[in-house]
């Protein structure tokens, strides 16, 4: 065990680990520290989306940038990560739906993206299953550039290129404290030992709360258990991640043929709830197949559990905290932590290897939620 | 295979029907066709036990648990209850108590007939052709949840189970090895050749390579002989052969040999199997370079040992530990065979590797304990667990049942050192 570091990361996550290579890559000296295996939390247990169309500037922007590193991710990490760009097809059951998809449309242009309204004959040249009159669609927008990558080979891939630039990554290390003198970051103890170290960054997913209370801050983040399943293998029949805001529903087909999807669990109580309900079996199922009637007769082969980490806005908290010096925000992803991990590892990066700070960096800091006036995040689902 | 426009049927183990329209699947399904609504899920519940599986132990389980007044309701996912004993057309050892003398096929008939008895009508509930696939998260803090699809014409139906006690009697899985060639056709486990042989009537091959001396091994074995088939030999790696004498006196009198040390190599054959190469095995196990030899057959037949089948288990969360004698992980479970978590039992191959005579009256306990456990009749259903607690003990004295009596021995003292 390494007994000093300049950055400690809390979190062997997809978040945590491509914020150590980007580190590393940068020259410092980095320890990971997971106290169970690489991916074995959120990353590991997620839907695999990667989506661009968001309601708010920030996540959008986060989004775009890091769809751009995706592109070229394989080849930077030297390990395929299968990322494939099928896009996001967003489904609009309601006149009020359709406005605000005109209005986020229009910010996300704006940005860049290359998104664009569909009206009601397009849907089905996506997705030909779709029963448009049992899900009530009345238009829907789509971004082709939106897709999915594998979470697991996406983390072992930052962790092998992490390691070739010298970081240090231990699993099976829980943190117990971290030291803090006149309100700066010291050391972090350990279940195999301390390691000094000036900057630590909170990369711990639904335990990120436990590990900030050890500096003495609070967080409002809040863990809710989300279930995904896993039907048998068909022929394939759509590239596109099927979602929609009224029902909380996302779908795709992987490459090997299976449909994977979410919904959010009827009554769900917060908490680190771990077994898999009923109540998400049958709420899926049923509406999985009002989604796509011909899925009647396939059967599930599996379903798991996984978290949300969610923040009061549903958008992440990043940055360095305002009153202990070197600890590092790096949480409450709301579901969307995979996604919006490459750019999150560039800025964080920057702010702590160059002291180059960002807008989007200002305005997702944990302070946010000291005034009144939050900018809410509406388009998550599962 | 496709069934009805229905993708992915496993029409090995599904019922033919009159006029059903059956494809070849290409790797992986196409769609299916068929999109006519299924009132999927339906809820089962205020059942006091659910029982996986119907087999010897689940069967006993299920009459002792209804004896003392417990509902019960038992599933399998085959088309008829007995489990492994419908295969099984040799006659038992033991004493009268433990139906020595009777054939496996005739215990099955018995236990069957003994379900449907009037006075069991209102009392258990047999559901065929359906999988317990799944524990759930309730919000009764007395009760468990389970998922269980129920396969009708090729279709599932999803079923909520809602149960206050749970019994496994799932059973096991059988081994595989690693050789090359090993997913020919005609290479088979020897569960399969005895459901083809003695359920179906279907001949597996010609000429068979036996790969085990243990005691399926060698049944099996007997039985190919019986229904016509050549055996060419047996092969077992241990130095030693695993099953009782008198069943390889049996092979041996009809001219079977039963190679020790040796093992199969590989199988060969373009789409199905030609023929395999067996090789002599060294003190650490390791092959004998140049002792190869080639064995003309066209089946394959491994009876290289029993996994128990403990996933379910495994989810709910019952203390797990690796108990090699016993077949690979096991759930820790008491003298009464009630797991870690209470109201949960398992008996039968799933609570450790054994026989049919002794899963048996494991189920008794676990059905009578759980019965008690709810508050049926606790005098009678002690009495009854003493005497089966005996009968058990007197099935493991002799010098055959030293494995198993290791094996539950270690359970036993594990359980007991749980923190």
């Amino acid at each position: 065990m390494k007994r000093k570091a300049d950055v400690v990361i809390i979190g062997g996550g997809v978040n945590g680990v491509a914020t150590a290579y980007a580190l590393a890559k940068a020259g410092l000296d980095v320890v990971v520290l997971e106290k169970n295996y690489l991916s074995s939390g959120a990353t590991g247990k997620c839907g695999a989306g990667i989506r661009q169309q968001w309601s708010t500037a920030e996540n959008t922007e986060l989004a775009i940038r890091s769809v751009q590193m995706f592109e070229h991710l394989s080849s930077d990490l030297g390990m395929d990560i299968e990322f494939r760009q099928g896009g996001y097809l967003i489904i609009n059951h309601s006149e009020k739906e359709l406005r605000q998809s005109e209005e986020n449309v229009e910010m996300q242009k704006r940005l860049g993206l290359n998104v664009r309204l569909l009206d009601i004959s397009e849907i089905l040249s996506i997705v030909p299953v779709l029963d448009l009159k049992g899900i009530k669609a009345v238009g829907a927008t789509f971004c082709p550039t939106d897709g999915h990558a594998n979470p697991f080979l996406t983390t072992f891939a930052y962790a092998n290129a992490a390691r070739k630039h010298g970081a240090t990554i231990s699993t099976h290390t829980t943190v117990t404290g971290i030291k803090t003198k006149d309100q700066h970051v010291t050391s972090v103890k350990t279940s195999k030992g301390t390691i000094h170290t000036s900057w630590v960054v909170d990369a711990a997913g639904v335990y990120s709360k436990d590990i900030a209370k050890m500096v003495g801050i609070k967080t409002p983040n809040k863990p809710y258990r989300k279930e995904v399943l896993a039907t048998e293998r068909l022929q394939s029949m759509f590239e596109a991640m099927v979602i929609s805001f009224t029902d909380g529903i996302y779908f795709s087909q992987q490459q090997e043929g299976q449909i994977v999807g979410g919904i959010p669990i009827p009554h769900e109580q917060i908490g680190l709830y771990k077994t898999p309900t009923f109540s998400f079996l049958r709420h899926m199922s049923q509406t999985l197949t009002r989604y796509v009637p011909l899925l009647r007769h396939v059967n599930m082969l599996r379903h798991w559990t996984g978290f949300y980490d969610v923040t009061p806005d549903a958008r992440p908290i990043l940055g360095e905290d305002r009153t202990v010096k070197g600890f590092i925000h790096c949480h409450g992803f709301s579901g969307h932590g995979f996604m919006l991990s490459p750019m999150v590892s560039k800025l964080l990066t920057e702010y702590i290897a160059y002291e180059k700070t960002s807008p989007i960096l200002d305005r997702l800091n944990l302070d946010r939620f000291e005034g009144s006036n939050l900018t809410q995040e509406h388009s998550v689902v599962g | 295979m496709e069934v009805n426009g229905i993708p992915n049927v496993r029409t090995c183990i599904a019922p033919l029907l009159e006029g059903v329209a059956v494809r070849m699947q290409d790797r992986l399904a196409s769609w299916p066709q068929n999109n006519t609504d299924n009132a999927f899920v339906s809820t089962v519940q205020d059942i006091d036990i659910l029982i996986v599986g119907a087999g010897p132990a689940g069967m006993e389980a299920a009459l002792q648990a209804a004896t003392f007044g417990a509902s019960v309701l038992l599933v399998d996912e085959n088309q008829r209850v007995g489990g492994q004993l419908i295969k099984q057309t040799h006659k038992f050892f033991g004493s009268k108590e433990e139906k020595a003398g009777t054939r496996g096929i005739s215990i099955a008939k018995d236990l069957e007939d003994q379900l449907c008895d009037d006075r069991f009508k209102d009392k258990i509930d047999v559901l065929l052709d359906a999988t317990v696939f799944g524990f759930y998260e309730d919000d009764t803090e007395d009760r468990y949840t389970f998922g269980v699809i129920s396969r009708k014409e090729y279709k599932s139906r999803l079923i909520k189970v809602v149960c206050r006690s749970v019994i496994f009697t799932v059973g096991a899985m059988e081994n595989m090895l690693l050789f090359p060639g090993n997913d020919l056709p005609g290479v088979y486990g020897a569960g399969a050749v005895q459901t083809l042989m003695n359920v179906y009537g279907v001949k597996p091959g010609e000429r068979v390579l036996m790969v085990g001396a243990g005691n399926v091994g060698l049944i099996v074995g007997y039985q190919l002989l019986q229904a016509g088939i050549k055996v060419d030999r047996v092969v077992e790696a241990a130095p030693t052969i695993g099953g009782y004498h008198v069943h390889a006196a049996k092979l041996r009198r009809c001219s079977v040999p039963i190679y020790t040390r040796h093992s199969i190599k590989e199988v060969f054959g373009a789409d199905c199997v030609k023929g395999a190469v067996v090789v002599e095995l060294d003190d650490h196990w390791n092959p004998i370079q140049g002792s190869e030899e080639i064995v003309t057959c066209d089946t394959v037949c491994l009876a290289v040992g029993l996994t128990p089948s403990t996933r379910l288990l495994e989810q709910i969360g019952v203390d797990m530990a690796l108990v090699p004698e016993a077949g690979g992980y096991i759930a820790l479970h008491d003298e009464r065979m009630q797991t870690s978590v209470p109201r949960v039992y398992v008996a039968g191959d799933s609570s450790g590797i054994e026989e049919a005579s002794t899963a048996m009256i494991e189920g008794k306990i676990a059905g009578a304990m759980a019965a008690k456990q709810l508050g049926y009749q606790q005098e009678k259903a002690q009495t009854a667990y003493e005497g089966f607690l005996k009968e058990l003990k007197r099935l493991r004295a002799g010098p055959f049942g030293a494995k198993p009596r290791d094996a539950k021995q270690r359970i036993q003292r594990l359980w007991r050192k749980r923190p």
